[in-house]
């Protein structure tokens, strides 16, 4: 079944295409990775998606309904959740008070806000740093609590953003090893990496996108032996033999 | 002892004292200080809600204390209402007009926003100090309004001694300390936060921030607005540089800043020290060097900043915790 629908998806930003008709859709409980050289136009499409900006043309239909205009508050409420490329967290409070703005989300008791925070908490091994504040954890574990917030949601649909740039490899595998966890709980996931041997692992399906036209979609092993994609990396007078 | 208990009992102990201060304070001077250190923090407390919660610096709040005083009053010279009546009355019109600033107010950040209250909140004062009547009623202008001091009593909110202003401000100050308690571990309270520390993460998830802080606006314009009919009855006459002015507006931040913006604790530390700076100041210096108290809060406010800069509750906090953590029965830890 199709969770995330994309149609003919346009984003200008002044005289800039940002994304070019692009056609896409995730299928429930499986993950779809998008990749693309830098520029490419993946966070824009996220950013559509999530509703902070509206897009110029197209339409985008998020578990049937169109979402084109909806505002990023209401579709968490309908089970969007999404994570930042430069994480966001707030720093000077705690990352269980971080967890629990998103366990708000369903519910205005303080109790059930606070078990459901301690539960994903608990699934992203940081329970032990629950207490610690939010700004003085290290990249990897900020990467992690951008996740754990969303987690808390009980979304739909995760959109992840580059949440293992700038992580060592050991934490690469961690990262890979959590949302493989989060796949195998149901969840489905959408999700922009940067890191070729953590996306390729970790996708069913791979859409690639060059100056926000798709170039080429497939399962990880096609789209790697595919000519555009590698042209689009590595540039035109890369031969390929 | 536990922890808990030792917390409790020493906050009781601080109400107990706060309760018992004017038996042993007999000068009216002195208890006029502490009215006005009391009605400060309960001004602050009040600001924090949305100054300290959401982030955003107002620098208006002087608009709703006037607004409060002459509701209260102007039905009460007029039409015989009483004061307390008229303080739910004022209430009101602050929280209407308290969102309509709100609205497109919200939309701008830091310093924009700060500047566009100040601009609503002198618009505000330069028209009640041009109008004689507005409508049916008499707010006389620059020249203000006097309460005759006719009929004493609690029904009419109006006291010979300074005694009762004194209990009716501080019962009004604990009452503020205890919602802005239940608001800070409330929904609310998390989103406000959020949403004033990283609007865009608060929004994805599912926090509507512009709402929230129209309702912590709201909440803010009509507890300060208590205040102003408070401020009437107190001083029992209002014109609109005492009531609309921007030095109260200003106070309020300076006390906000140096105490700690966003804590419950740091409203109340702040005037503790700022108000007596104040008075004194005044008492000692009005002749020879008026503004002085001023130029302290300046010089507080820049060391306050280099040293603490989330204001001098989070030494005193930590001071506290360490003092209940030495005091307190520890419970046996098994490893």
């Amino acid at each position: 079944m199709t969770i995330l629908d994309l149609k003919r998806l346009v984003k200008d930003f002044g005289g800039l295409r940002a994304v070019d008709g692009l056609n896409l859709s995730v299928q429930e409980g499986k993950i779809l990775g998008l990749i693309g050289p830098n520029g490419a136009g993946k966070s824009t499409v996220f950013n559509c998606i999530a509703g902070v900006y509206p897009p110029t043309e197209g339409e985008i239909y998020f578990d049937g309904t169109k979402i084109n205009n909806v505002k990023p508050w209401n579709l968490c409420k309908q089970g969007l959740a999404r994570t930042f490329q430069i994480v966001k967290p707030f720093s000077s409070k705690t990352v269980l008070y971080n967890v629990m703005v998103g366990s708000y989300v369903t519910t205005d008791k303080r109790s059930v806000a606070e078990d459901r925070a301690l539960a994903v908490l608990e699934t992203l091994s940081l329970l032990d740093k629950k207490d610690i504040k939010a700004g003085n954890l290290t990249i990897a574990d900020r990467k992690r609590l951008e996740i754990a917030r969303a987690l808390a949601t009980e979304p739909k649909l995760l959109l992840l953003d580059e949440v293992m740039a700038g992580l060592r490899p050991t934490e690469v595998d961690e990262m890979v090893k959590i949302i493989m966890g989060l796949r195998d709980s149901g969840m489905t996931i959408f999700i922009i990496e940067h890191i070729m041997r953590a996306i390729m692992a970790l996708s069913d399906w791979i859409v690639v996108i060059h100056f926000g036209r798709k170039i080429s979609e497939g399962t990880p092993k096609d789209v790697a032996s595919d000519e555009k994609v590698i042209k689009a990396y590595l540039g035109e007078e890369y031969g390929v033999s | 002892m536990t922890r808990e208990k030792l917390q409790s009992l020493s906050l009781v102990l601080i109400g107990v004292i706060a309760f018992g201060l004017p038996l042993l304070v007999r000068s009216p001077t002195y208890l006029h200080i502490l009215v006005l250190l009391f009605l400060y923090a309960y001004l602050t407390t009040s600001w924090n809600l949305v100054g300290g919660f959401a982030g955003v610096l107002p620098l208006g709040h002087s608009t709703f204390v006037g607004i409060g005083a002459y509701t209260s009053t102007v039905l009460a010279l007029q039409y015989g209402v009483s004061p307390w009546i008229g303080m739910i009355i004022g209430g009101g019109l602050a929280v209407i007009v308290g969102v309509l600033i709100g609205l497109p107010t919200f939309k701008m950040r830091g310093a924009y926003f700060a500047l566009a209250t100040i601009a609503f909140a002198e618009g505000i004062r330069v028209m009640v100090e041009n109008i004689e009547y507005l409508g049916p009623f008499k707010l006389n202008g620059p020249r203000g309004l006097q309460i005759p001091p006719l009929n004493t009593g609690l029904a009419n909110f109006m006291f010979a001694e300074k005694e009762p202003y004194y209990y009716i401000i501080l019962v009004m100050l604990i009452a503020v300390l205890a919602l802005t308690y239940f608001i800070s571990r409330s929904k609310l309270g998390y989103y406000l936060s959020a949403g004033g520390e990283e609007p865009e993460a608060a929004m994805a998830l599912g926090v509507n921030v512009a709402r929230c802080k129209l309702i912590a606006m709201a909440m803010s314009s009509f507890l300060t607005a208590l205040a102003g009919t408070f401020w009437a009855q107190f001083t029992l006459f209002i014109h609109p540089k005492s009531v609309m002015s921007l030095d109260i507006s200003f106070e309020i931040a300076f006390i906000a800043l140096i105490g700690g913006r966003g804590s419950i604790a740091g409203p109340v530390l702040g005037a503790i020290i700022l108000r007596p700076v104040s008075d004194l100041c005044r008492i000692y210096f009005g002749d020879k060097l008026p503004g002085l108290h001023l130029i302290i809060f300046g010089v507080l406010l820049i060391v306050v900043m280099i040293f603490q800069p989330r204001g001098l509750q989070e030494p005193l906090t930590k001071l506290y915790n360490r003092f209940l953590d030495r005091f307190a029965a520890q419970p046996d830890r098994i490893r």
